[in-house]
């Protein structure tokens, strides 16, 4: 369904994409990809879980706005209701393509089947002015992919530090929900708090020095938005 | 605000209240005065007060300029009106200030801007800044982001913002007559106006100056406790009935005929973001786009040429503004005003607003303005009974003016420091002609720009940055700098860089006036948009 384009000025001079978060534009998702250098903001608001892919040989970490599929707690007519928007959703509709290789500097892709994509002159931002200088929206989106394709790199390493010491352990939460039933939120690891607290000083002293404790404990504390889930859900189902 | 229309116990007997409002005649004035009352009304107490308002079918309704000022987004909000529908209904457009050409020398590249949004930073830091870097942009280009977005024909808006938000200040530009059908259909069905078209031809008066009834034609009497006379330039209560006299401004401004003619614009024209003022050799003229046709006036003083001179220089304008295929200025019809206002406003228990208050040529559309800003004082301290009329009469008439004559002078700087030779310009220069106040601020602008402290009245109609744009716009020579350091230098800087910053991502943000207006019948999505 995806459409990608390398971004030029000569070929998306006048075209407008719409910034802002709606269902509509592909805001409605239970969470996002985020990454460790992220935590320290995703964690003031959301919930940190981290999740096996589908070959069950590596991790990836998501900031988590919904409690089942499509929902988003932080999705709401007005717009976004949180203060932070984590970088994955914000630089939709780009992305950044590299050569077959898969090396060399990143270039910024846009998606041209995206719904970001204004059909209108009337909506959106435009990313290149009248002088085909990328504008200061642009400016922000390619350095937004520049943090975000770094972070995803170097999040490698993280997730075989967590492996090494056994730090992940799966979860479940659960929300009761109207007429004595619960909404119940599988599949997902979380740090093993206990775990943690049981490594020795040699142990600690190697994740420290490889800059992973800091984030270990931004995701252990971010558990406490669960319970932010659970509230906005229950607000939602009160508001019909 | 009352919170209970009853009596305490042991009150002492008051006068009758104030609890019918008649408003007498229609138009803007009339249909947005009895709208802002109606709006407002405590329909909760006891004894709510009621809105009549009169409306002769005789008398055909002027349209007094097309152009508002920023605080019309306010008054829409407040009658109720959704901001799309309200567009729709008026053939509105988005007005961000006044273009000025030809004032300061009538050569080609004479221009300037005087945009809505108030200079970036405080009141000395942007004529610092420009007055720092001489020869690169004019003032307000230098001080706001506006003129480039006019420049370019973009609005005020993106389609998802809140109804009446704006990234920059904006006003309208709006067909009168139909601006006025609306307001009449809003009041009467939302808001409980009641609506009655009749002429009236005669005055009950009560003791004093009080007016008891007015007796219509084919009503018969109407009381009211406080009327409104909205009878325009016939000003049937207030002078009609209380020989108010009017102060003659038109010793100051000499514009005293208009020529206005209508023409038709393709939907494919850009559609300008302000009002082009262009000056000619004995007045100027008004041209301003609404989303199917321009307003187009050539307003001139009789004293300097003759109408048919008027017409010729209109003819010429509409020629040089692709505008002589559709319009004629030989059909452009010829209307007189003298400029001046009311000795007193509000008397006994009648106010004058709209042209019955008075009248001045429209070059900065004070005429919307001073509707909603009279009847907003009037319900800031709304009197309870009759014995509340007389010390609320003398505030409202000292505060109002005030703002009349503080736009007799604002009008008046804008000829002031021309250098057009003609005898009508030279005219405008004559010291004896110039207002003492506005001679001392300008003697004491040569020093230090206009500051908020020159324009301390709570709702200046033009605050101190409309006269930094007009005064620097007109070529008024900066300030030298000055003795005392009022901001630091870095800052100054960080704010011209915060200001260009702005500038770029409303240049890319922003939506065309066009696309704006056609998108208009389509649903806007309404979702916000996030800041980045």
């Amino acid at each position: 369904m995806s459409s990608h384009a390398i971004l030029t000025a000569e070929d998306h001079r006048d075209l407008r994409v719409r910034s802002e978060a709606a269902a509509d534009l592909g805001d409605a998702v239970m969470g996002c990809l985020t990454f460790p250098d992220e935590f320290r903001r995703v964690q003031a608001e959301f919930p940190i879980l981290f999740r096996l892919n589908p070959e069950r040989d590596s991790f990836s970490a998501l900031a988590m706005f919904g409690l089942e599929d499509g929902e988003n707690l932080f999705l709401a007519e007005e717009g976004w209701t949180a203060t932070y928007r984590p970088l994955a959703l914000s630089i939709q509709p780009f992305l950044v393509g590299r050569n077959a290789s898969g090396d060399g500097p990143g270039q910024v892709h846009i998606d041209m089947a995206s719904p970001r994509i204004a059909k209108s002159d009337a909506d959106g931002v435009r990313i290149f002015d009248e002088d085909g200088q990328p504008t200061p929206y642009l400016e922000q989106v390619a350095s937004m992919l520049g943090e975000l394709d770094e972070g995803y790199r170097a999040s490698a390493a993280f997730f075989d530090a967590l492996n090494r010491h056994q730090l992940l352990q799966p979860m479940a939460f659960e929300v009761p929900v109207e007429g004595g039933a619960t909404n119940r939120l599988v599949g997902y690891h979380a740090i093993d708090e206990d775990r943690l607290r049981a490594l020795d000083g040699a142990a600690l002293g190697e994740l420290h020095g490889a800059g992973h404790l800091m984030p270990i404990f931004m995701a252990l504390a971010s558990l406490g938005h669960l319970a932010t889930l659970a509230r906005r859900k229950v607000q939602r189902m009160d508001r019909g | 605000m009352s919170v209970s229309g009853q009596k305490k116990a042991g009150a002492p007997d008051r006068e009758p209240p104030i609890r019918r409002v008649v408003v007498v005649g229609g138009g803007t004035a009339g249909w947005l005065a009895a709208c802002l009352i109606a709006s407002r009304i405590d329909t909760e107490c006891a004894d709510p007060v009621t809105v009549t308002l009169i409306e002769s079918p005789d008398v055909p309704t002027i349209g007094v300029g097309e152009g508002t000022w920023p605080t019309m987004r306010g008054t829409m909000e407040k009658i109720g009106l959704a901001e799309a529908d309200f567009l729709a209904a008026c053939s509105a457009s988005f007005k961000q200030g006044t273009r000025f050409d030809g004032w300061a020398n009538g050569e080609a590249n004479d221009r300037y801007f005087h945009p809505f949004t108030a200079p970036y930073g405080a009141d000395r830091d942007a004529v610092t800044r420009w007055a720092s870097a001489p020869g690169t942009a004019s003032f307000a280009a230098s001080a706001s982001a506006q003129p480039a977005i006019c420049e370019r024909n973009l609005a005020p808006r993106q389609r998802q913002m809140p109804d009446y938000a704006g990234a920059l200040n904006y006003a309208y530009h709006l067909d009168a007559g139909k601006f006025a059908q609306l307001l009449a259909r809003h009041g009467v069905e939302r808001l409980g106006i009641r609506h009655i078209g009749d002429h009236v031809t005669a005055v009950e008066r009560g003791g004093g100056r009080v007016i008891n009834a007015v007796i219509t034609r084919d009503t018969g009497r109407i009381e009211g406790d406080l009327f409104l006379d909205c009878t325009g330039a016939a000003a049937v209560l207030i002078s009609g009935e209380f020989e108010v006299p009017l102060v003659d401004v038109g010793g100051i401004l000499f514009n005293d005929r208009a020529l206005a003619i209508q023409v038709p614009q393709g939907e494919d024209a850009p559609l300008a973001s302000q009002t082009n003022a262009t000056a000619h050799q004995a007045g100027w003229i008004w041209d301003i786009g609404l989303p199917a046709r321009r307003g187009v006036g050539c307003v001139y003083s009789s004293r300097h040429i003759e109408e048919g001179q008027a017409r010729e220089i209109l003819d010429a304008y509409l020629a040089g503004t692709g505008g002589s295929g559709s319009a004629n200025a030989q059909d452009a019809r010829l209307l007189s005003f003298c400029s001046g206002y009311r000795e007193r406003f509000w008397e006994g228990n009648c106010l004058a607003i709209g042209q019955s208050a008075g009248f001045l040529e429209p070059l900065e559309a004070s005429a919307i303005v001073m509707v909603e800003l009279g009847v907003e004082a009037l319900l800031e301290d709304f009197p309870r009974d009759r014995a509340a009329l007389a010390p609320r009469a003398r505030r409202f008439n000292a505060l109002m003016r005030y703002r009349w004559e503080r736009i007799v002078e604002f009008l008046k700087l804008h000829y002031i420091l021309s250098r057009r030779t003609e005898a009508y310009w030279r005219d405008h220069r004559d010291p004896e002609t110039i207002p003492a106040r506005l001679t001392e601020l300008v003697e004491l602008w040569r020093d230090r720009p206009p500051l908020a402290a020159d324009f301390s009245a709570i709702d200046e109609v033009f605050p101190s940055a409309s006269w930094q744009y007009v005064l620097y716009g007109m070529g008024f020579a900066p300030p030298p700098a000055p003795p005392m350091r009022h901001t630091s230098p870095g800052a100054v800087r960080a704010l011209a860089a915060q200001r260009d910053q702005r500038e770029r991502s409303l240049l890319a943000s922003l939506p065309s006036n066009r696309a704006y207006f056609e998108a208009l019948g389509t649903p806007p999505e309404r979702q916000k948009v996030t800041a980045h």
